[in-house]
């Protein structure tokens, strides 16, 4: 893993967030996670990358992190994850996923996204095929977790 | 009669959106969640023009054009992705598509986009 990996997928993230839920975002500390394992947050949104490097994209957050982001995506007041909630919060994951596509090209990259998947539950172990990087995110919406795990493919290398 | 537009997304909350955009200037509206469906939706619902999604779970938003182009040599599909890539963008183009929109987009440029080619066309 390296932390080149990961940037694309934070700027993905800032400019993704203001755009679709006029979020103003502050970046956190970025930390390299001990071992290919971890737990998930309260609610996760993730996406397989294949290509030139393969890995897993995923976005933990808590339950109210959640509900304020798909309230704000639907315009409404969103009390409970059903499949509409859970549709905006997996598009929100895909467009930020395929934004950071995007940009891994300009850096050489070539890849693509699976759908997106949504975890809802936490303490779900994970594990990666490299230890994953993570930069919180932070904005008036509460904190966004990008965890990004991916190497390169013998492709690439 | 107004014109009618397929939009293909496996993100319902995608195409609720995109749907109230088209139906709020008073065009019909039909969707599909995948790129198999929305291959069986043109055939059936015979729309004017279609948005299309990329990254979609069973035949993508590159297969799909393929197939509807292939029955429908006039038919007309925008790409409306996440994926911005070059590559991407070459590919859809290969696969038929007429214009290419990378998400988040603006309503504003999606319409412009849609009356463009509609008017285009009649
Ligand atoms: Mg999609």
């Amino acid at each position: 893993m390296q932390v080149e990996f990961i940037e694309p997928f934070v700027r993905a993230t800032f400019t993704v967030l203001s755009q679709v839920v006029s979020a103003s975002p502050e970046r956190g500390q970025l930390t390299l996670r001990d071992g290919n394992t971890f737990t998930t947050q309260e609610l996760s949104t993730l996406l397989g990358v294949s290509g030139d490097i393969e890995g897993v994209a995923l976005y933990g957050m808590s339950q109210v992190t959640a509900l304020k982001i798909a309230s704000q995506m639907l315009d409404q007041d969103v009390k409970e994850i059903d499949e509409l909630a859970s549709s905006a919060l997996s598009e929100l994951a895909n467009i930020i996923t395929g934004n950071a596509t995007t940009h891994l090209e300009t850096a050489g990259f070539q890849c693509d996204i699976t759908p997106p998947s949504l975890i809802n539950g936490s303490g779900i172990q994970v594990t990666t095929l490299c230890p994953a990087l993570l930069v919180p995110v932070s904005s008036q919406f509460g904190k966004i977790d990008i965890n990004v795990a991916l190497r390169k493919t013998r492709k690439a290398a | 009669m107004s014109a009618k537009i397929l939009t293909v997304d496996d993100a319902l909350y995608m195409r609720k959106m995109l749907c109230s955009i088209l139906d709020g200037v008073g065009y019909q509206t039909c969707e599909a969640p995948d790129g198999e469906a929305g291959v069986a939706a043109y055939e059936a619902e015979k729309p004017d023009l279609v948005l299309m999604d990329i990254t979609m779970p069973g035949l993508d938003g590159i297969g799909a054009p393929k197939a509807i182009i292939e029955k429908d040599p006039s038919a007309k599909v925008v790409i409306c992705s996440a994926l911005g890539q070059q590559q991407m963008v070459l590919e859809a183009v290969k696969a038929g598509a007429c214009e290419y929109v990378v998400k988040p987009f603006e309503p504003e440029k999606v319409l412009e986009i849609v009356q463009r080619l509609l008017s285009a066309a009649a």
